[in-house]
């Protein structure tokens, strides 16, 4: 199964899904009940007909024929996706806790290392450092958008 | 005259020194973003956008106006001198320009497209002045129906536009409609497709989603290119400046080809890409040697960059003064306006002249602004493109993040973030265009509300979508832009079935 196949089976998926989930949706108690019902419904509905469409032309191409051996584990492209995101979700977690500063300079630190790579520490280290200080003077100093503080110190 | 009047006021606006300034600090940052291969105007404006959170409507729109303009004149910068477009538009300019590098011309090729990129700015704006106040006192006869089949019109040609399968272009509007119904429904107060989450309720912020495909998506589809070794780029310039008989042989592409580019520009769906690649091969149609187009043609440098920056001037019409972005670019533009609580449309030209009217003229400023930054100081800002993507595009990254919280004071916006950047991930990877998602997201709510208001007024009868003349014309043109692919796909198919 390639890519365009696994779009078409993700495409009727979604359609099918969202169309149960509309017409479960709870009816409104003022003017017609059916009115939040129309327009996702007619969306969910097309949604699953452009993936069957999808799907016919992916089974006339013989997309599903034959498996593709190379996506065994992850690519590198793939590696520093995951990597990537898993960085974010800790930033996300420790954000608040631990002010915008030092959070920011562990998430861009952390990315500038993998991405970059460790032999430019030097490098990465004054990046991550200049962009978290000089972003938070020039959002919280100087435009006024509050971004969470460094703890006990509140400055 | 009264437009005149208009737009002297805005020249008043426009000139104050702040809103100088802005226009200056946009454009230069905006020209950075767009030298950045793979990131283009929408990104620009995407991960800028916390920078307007403070400022007045009229500085907002006029900063953002200056990075759209600048990331467009940037993206050029890269196609000629290491063949890389900064964005689609910029496709064009790798065709004559690089071979004009190559040819040792790297100083004509970057002065002639700075040059093509001012004329055309210019002079679509001139055509802007004129054309901006009569289509927007048109739009204030539409009723509910008439902007809900506009909405649909915009929507459709966006998707039926995209490159590629016509039917990923649906699917990717679909997808972005569906995302818009999440949250309290407006009419009803029906919670909708909330999963119980609390902070689901008020929808998912049009912005989040657009920072995610724009600055999310874009770097992680570029870390494939981050294992490729660093492309050799030259660094040292003599003056950057064009000779009389390159003007000459280009003054006639720049001037027929921005017309063109306002007039595509100003469609929904078609944006600088096409308006670059027509005006491209029109010149290549028109020349006396097409043969020279592609090893080093000036002109070939100098049409389509006249005509992509007049067809972003051209895009600014339908949302300004409908309220309808016809782009990726104003789609985020749009999004930023109604977050500071300005809603662009017919009713902009009326309530707030200032803030039209201000953007307009700035709009003259900004190009003068950057054609002083590309032309004279481009030696010295090509240098950034010297600088590792590796390390630029983390801190894109970290920009996304930051501009995520200031919208919302919220870190549950960064799982969102996360989400639909690898939504946007995997969409670039299946070859879906983004642009119709991010476009649905926005005119999203607004198009069901004036489906169900139309609805309301006419006591349930669809009739009420045919009953104008707008109507019945909105509906013909949204048949042609469904059909015209697939009558296009036949016509070739029959062509090699023939030969």
């Amino acid at each position: 199964m390639n890519l365009s196949a696994l779009t078409a089976v993700l495409t009727l998926v979604i359609g099918i899904i969202y169309s149960i989930q509309s017409y479960n949706l709870p009816r409104a108690t003022i003017g017609s009940p059916m009115a939040p019902v129309y327009f996702p419904l007619g969306l969910g509905v097309l949604m699953a007909i452009f993936g069957i469409i999808l799907l016919t032309q992916s089974v006339k191409r013989g997309d599903f024929k034959g498996m593709d051996n190379k996506e065994k584990g992850l690519t590198y492209t793939g590696k520093l996706i995951a990597y990537t995101c898993f960085v974010s979700i800790i930033y996300a977690l420790i954000f608040e806790e631990a002010g915008f500063v030092i959070s920011t300079i562990l998430f861009l630190g952390s990315i500038l290392f993998v991405v970059n790579g460790k032999d430019q520490w030097k490098t990465n280290t004054i990046v991550a450092v200049s962009f978290s200080l000089g972003i938070y003077i020039v959002f919280s100093k100087m435009l006024g958008i509050i971004l969470p503080p460094l703890p006990f110190l509140y400055i | 005259m009264e437009i005149l009047q208009y737009l002297f006021d805005g020249f008043t606006v426009a000139l104050e020194p702040m809103n100088i300034f802005w226009v200056t600090l946009g454009g230069a940052l905006g020209t950075i973003i767009g030298m950045l291969p793979g990131l283009g105007p929408a990104t620009g404006v995407a991960v800028l956008l916390p920078l307007t959170f403070t400022m007045g409507p009229t500085a907002a729109l006029i900063t953002m106006c200056g990075v759209y303009y600048g990331a467009m004149f940037g993206g050029s910068r890269s196609s000629i001198l290491i063949n890389t477009p900064g964005d689609g538009a910029a496709i064009a300019a790798t065709f004559d320009g690089y071979p004009m590098t190559l040819n040792g011309r790297a100083e004509a090729a970057l002065a002639m497209s700075a040059i093509a990129s001012f004329i055309g700015g210019t002079i679509a704006t001139i055509i802007m002045v004129f054309v901006a106040q009569p289509v927007a006192k048109f739009a204030l006869k539409f009723g509910p129906a008439e902007y809900f089949l506009l909405m649909v019109f915009a929507l459709s040609a966006t998707a039926s536009m995209s490159k590629g399968n016509v039917i990923k272009g649906f699917i990717s509007m679909i997808l972005g409609l569906m995302i818009s119904t999440v949250g309290i429904d407006a009419q009803s107060g029906v919670t909708r497709f909330t999963f119980g989450i609390l902070e689901l309720q008020g929808g998912i912020d049009f912005l989040v989603v657009i920072i995610a495909m724009y600055a999310l998506g874009e770097v992680f589809s570029t870390f494939q290119s981050l294992k490729e070794g660093k492309k050799k780029m030259q660094t040292k310039f003599g003056r950057i400046w064009i000779t009389k008989e390159d003007w000459k042989r280009c003054f006639w592409p720049i001037i027929r080809s921005t017309p063109l580019g306002f007039f595509i520009g100003a469609l929904p769906g078609a944006g600088g890409t096409m308006a670059s690649l027509m005006a491209y091969n029109n010149e290549k149609q028109l020349a006396k040697n097409p043969d020279d187009f592609g090893k080093g043609e000036i002109i070939g440098l100098a049409a389509p960059e006249a005509a992509n920056n007049a067809s972003s001037v051209g895009a600014l019409i339908p949302m300004l003064t409908l309220g309808i972005p016809g782009s990726g670019t104003t789609a985020v533009m749009m999004g930023a306006l109604l977050m500071l609580g300005l809603q662009p449309g017919p009713l902009l030209f009326q309530q707030h002249p200032d803030v039209a009217w201000g953007l307009i003229a700035s709009m003259f400023i900004g190009n003068i602004v950057l054609a002083v930054i590309n032309i004279p100081m481009a030696g010295g800002l090509v240098r950034l493109l010297a600088i590792p993507p590796r390390i630029l595009y983390p801190i894109v990254l970290g920009l996304a993040f930051v501009g995520c919280y200031a919208i919302s004071n919220s870190v549950i916006d960064f799982y969102l973030l996360v989400i639909f950047g690898l939504v946007g991930y995997f969409m670039h990877q299946a070859k879906i265009p983004t642009a119709p998602l991010i476009l649905a997201v926005i005119v999203g709510n607004s198009m069901e509300q004036s489906f169900r208001q139309a609805l309301t007024i006419s006591n349930g009868s669809f009739a009420i979508f045919s009953k104008s003349t707008v109507s019945m014309v909105l509906i013909v043109l949204t048949i042609i832009s469904i059909g015209y692919p697939f009558l296009k796909d036949m016509r070739k198919k029959k062509a090699t079935e023939n030969a």
